[in-house]
């Protein structure tokens, strides 16, 4: 890791979390941001390896910040840092792109683990989540007129995956009971994770031709 | 009350017409008799007498002349009668003069012109004992009046009927009959034409959509005043303009007539509209150009003119009615069948001679079809009416029902207008706590230097987020939120290397309210933590059913167990008191059991419903 990009309007909590990310990534140049647009202007300038993106930012949601990553650099992993837990405010970014999360207010050790997982292509999965993911698929597997899109779909593995994690298995119980190693699951999850992204733009830009042909 | 006893009488008296008095035998009707013209107190004595046949109608015998005649008849008593004895004219028109034997007996009417034109009325004059003789006596009779050609109608011309001699009792009885006949009857029906008729007027000109009704009502009145001679037999008018009058009627009366038969059949043309009120204007005129001396004629031509009008109105309206199949063809049909035949007994009437009892009820008839018409008129109007009612009812029901509807629907809206006012003033709460107690909170968690200071922000931070999501949560499937439980359990549980033993059932299709799902996840991670900072256990099992409409949680730990403190108290600052408090506040309970060396059970019971009752 080489170039991290550290968006959080909390002055103390961005110092707090710069601190952590050096003892993960010592080596690592730190560019940081308080607000979406030094972000925007920061993504524009620098390629990064990692992005920290707090959600609830002063003038705009870091959503916006993940989404723009995912376009101008795909390749950086985007790291949701944030102080809500439910699906309602995660479940946008994850959408947009964004490789996971880390609650704010968990222990040093346990983000320091986090961030070395997700770093690691290890990203954390709760039951809620996992249910939002399934309820997408559901809703877009429905057969669609226009075949020109991508119809993207889970694997059966991956969908049982999905609906362990919904249950409340934690990802290596679910990796005892189907046999697999920790490995294999994570790289379910991040199979998981791409497809959401993958599908929510396909989504997008379906709404979006949907709008345009209605505003013509 | 009159009125009332004359519509009775109508209707109970016109059947029974066979006359009781007619064929009494002990009445002479003298039918011959001499005439001579003359104009002073006593029949003429010279030879210009000439012999009559009675009834004497002047228009046939003596068309021209409108002189006052003379009239002798002779009757013979063969002995001085034991009962009073009477002399009953049906009919002397239009006044007349009566002597016995050359004395005065009655007189009836005026006998200078105008001439009291009381045609219709019988007479009886009762002959007074001392002036009759055994053996001839001699009736004279003066009789004046105007000749057909100065008289609108033919009833209204000069003339004299058969004179009945006899005991006064039978004669009183043909008095009766005669008069009932010929006055009370009309003047009975006419009465309730007027009556019937103003208030269809009435009814009419207030309800412009049933104008024939208002047509109806004038045919009716004009009737009523065409037949007023009944009622006032002196007009203080000369007696040109009285016929002029009366003459004038008949187009006003066509005219509502022919209206009310076309506004009936629903049908009115603007053209008829005009020409029949000037019709009406038209023949006063012709009339008065004709002259008061040449009434007749031109009259009897306009009554021809004026009858096909009706009877063509009436042949359009019963056309109409046939086609529409309306049940009222056959009574109206009868109804101006019996008119019709009437009108052409009248219009007989004036060229040849008829029965008096014929044109008697010809008379009777016509206003009797009236009536009749102009009751099945109320009858229709007041079913239009009951109709009218009953729809305004039901319109009126609807409304309600429709206003109800609105209400109904603007009570929903307002209460989801409240909802989604609620719904978005919890979602800037739970964001504003977010932004600002949630960040001090967490600089507090990573800024603190005390561990324990950390710790409890870092609580208090999940505290609020679960106060949060209780706030704005929706139910949560109760599926769902073991799963969560059980992620949580479970992975703070082997962080801590404690082993779990996690069983619940599958597919739980019940639903917990928020509010639940964060009381008993408050319970749970209260659980949770105590058995990782307190119990020492190695080993945790959690049992979830669903019994009875109860969820039912079980965690049981192999630690030590909390043990009993002198006080009996159970609670050592392990949070047992609030985790029973929260389950109260959910209708259910939390016990606790535990002992030195034996573990812990916790055991929450809720009841489901009521778990999802609670907001």
């Amino acid at each position: 890791m080489k170039n991290i990009l550290l968006l959080e309007d909390l002055p103390e909590i961005r110092a707090w979390l710069r601190k952590l990310v050096l003892q993960v990534f010592p080596t690592a140049q730190i560019a940081e941001g308080a607000r979406v647009a030094d972000a925007l202007a920061l993504v524009t300038a620098v390629k990064f390896d990692l992005a920290l993106v707090d959600l609830g930012l002063p003038d705009g949601s870091g959503v916006d910040v993940v989404t723009k990553l995912r376009d101008v650099q795909p390749e950086c992993q985007s790291v949701v840092v944030t102080i809500h837990d439910d699906d309602e405010h995660l479940f946008p970014a994850l959408q947009a792109g964004a490789f996971g999360y880390i609650l704010k207010e968990q222990p040093r050790e346990l983000i320091t683990e986090q961030l070395q997982r997700i770093s690691q292509g290890e990203p954390p999965l709760s039951p809620s989540i996992a249910r939002r993911v399934m309820a997408h698929f559901a809703s877009t597997a429905k057969p669609r007129a226009d075949a020109t899109l991508i119809n993207v779909s889970l694997t059966e593995r991956e969908s049982e995956v999905l609906l362990r994690v919904a249950k409340g298995y934690t990802l290596p119980e679910i990796g005892v009971q189907l046999g697999l190693s920790r490995h294999t699951i994570a790289d379910y999850v991040k199979q998981i994770y791409r497809k959401l992204n993958v599908s929510s733009r396909a989504e997008a830009a379906l709404e979006a031709q949907r709008l345009g042909l209605f505003g013509r | 009350m009159w009125l009332l006893r004359g519509l009775f009488l109508l209707l109970a008296l016109a059947p029974p017409f066979a006359p009781p008095a007619l064929a009494q035998p002990l009445i002479t009707l003298v039918g011959e008799g001499l005439r001579a013209e003359g104009d002073g107190p006593h029949f003429p004595q010279d030879s210009r007498a000439q012999r009559v046949t009675l009834p004497d109608d002047w228009a046939r015998s003596r068309p021209a002349a409108g002189s006052p005649v003379w009239y002798r008849v002779a009757f013979t008593l063969p002995a001085a009668p034991q009962a009073l004895s009477a002399v009953q004219i049906a009919r002397a028109c239009a006044s007349f003069e009566l002597r016995l034997n050359g004395h005065l007996l009655h007189r009836s009417g005026r006998m200078t012109e105008p001439y009291t034109l009381d045609c219709d009325r019988p007479h009886l004059v009762s002959l007074p004992p001392a002036l009759l003789r055994t053996g001839e006596n001699v009736l004279d009779l003066r009789l004046v009046g105007y000749p057909l050609a100065a008289v609108a109608a033919r009833s209204r011309a000069a003339a004299l009927s058969p004179l009945a001699i006899g005991p006064l009792e039978p004669l009183q009885a043909r008095q009766r009959l005669q008069a009932t006949l010929q006055m009370r009857l009309p003047q009975a029906l006419g009465a309730t034409l007027l009556l019937t008729g103003g208030f269809m007027f009435v009814l009419g000109f207030l309800n412009r959509r049933e104008s024939h009704l208002a047509y109806f009502g004038a045919l009716s009145v004009g009737w009523a005043l065409l037949d007023a001679q009944l009622w006032v037999q002196q007009w203080p008018l000369p007696h040109a303009a009285v016929e002029l009058m009366l003459a004038a009627l008949l187009p006003l009366l066509a005219w509502a007539a022919v209206q009310f038969l076309l506004r009936y059949a629903h049908w009115r043309h603007r053209a008829i509209d005009l020409a029949l009120p000037l019709q009406a204007l038209l023949m006063p005129s012709t009339l008065l150009a004709a002259g008061p001396q040449r009434l007749h004629g031109p009259v009897l031509a306009w009554s021809a003119l004026l009858a096909l009008e009706v009877a063509a109105a009436a042949l359009f309206y019963l056309q109409r009615q046939w086609r529409e199949r309306s049940p009222s063809f056959w009574l109206m049909g009868a109804l101006l069948l019996v008119v019709a035949i009437c009108g052409g007994v009248d219009l007989a009437a004036q060229f040849t001679h008829l029965p008096e009892l014929a044109q008697a009820l010809s008379r009777l008839a016509l206003p009797l079809m009236l009536v009749l018409v102009g009751l099945r008129l109320v009858q229709q109007h007041s079913l239009a009416r009951q109709q009218a009612e009953v729809s305004r009812t039901l319109l009126e029901q609807r409304v309600r029902e429709a206003a109800a509807e609105i209400e109904r629907n603007f009570r929903q809206l307002a209460e989801l207008k409240v909802e989604q006012v609620t719904e978005r003033e919890r979602k800037r709460i739970a964001a504003d706590l977010h932004d600002d107690l949630g960040a001090k909170l967490l600089t507090i968690v990573h800024t603190s230097e005390s561990d324990r200071i950390s710790t409890l922000a870092r609580e208090a931070l999940e505290e609020m987020r679960l106060s949060v999501r209780g706030l704005t949560g929706r139910a949560v499937r109760l599926a769902d939120a073991l799963g969560d439980w059980r992620a949580e359990v479970v992975s703070r549980l082997a962080q801590a290397g404690i082993e779990t033993d996690w069983s619940a059932p599958e597919d739980l299709p019940q639903t917990l309210s928020a509010r639940a799902y964060v009381q008993t996840t408050r319970i749970l991670r209260e659980a949770t933590s105590n058995i990782i900072k307190h119990s020492g256990a190695s080993l945790c099992a959690v049992h979830c059913q669903v019994r009875d409409g109860d969820f039912q949680l079980v965690v049981r730990d192999n630690g030590e167990g909390i043990s009993s403190e002198p006080d009996g108290r159970l609670d050592r600052g392990h949070g047992m008191a609030t985790m029973k408090q929260r389950a109260k506040q959910l209708q259910g309970q939390c016990l606790i059991e535990s002992g030195p060396g034996f573990g812990t059970v916790i055991r929450l019971t809720l009841p489901l419903e009521r778990a999802l009752e609670l907001p």
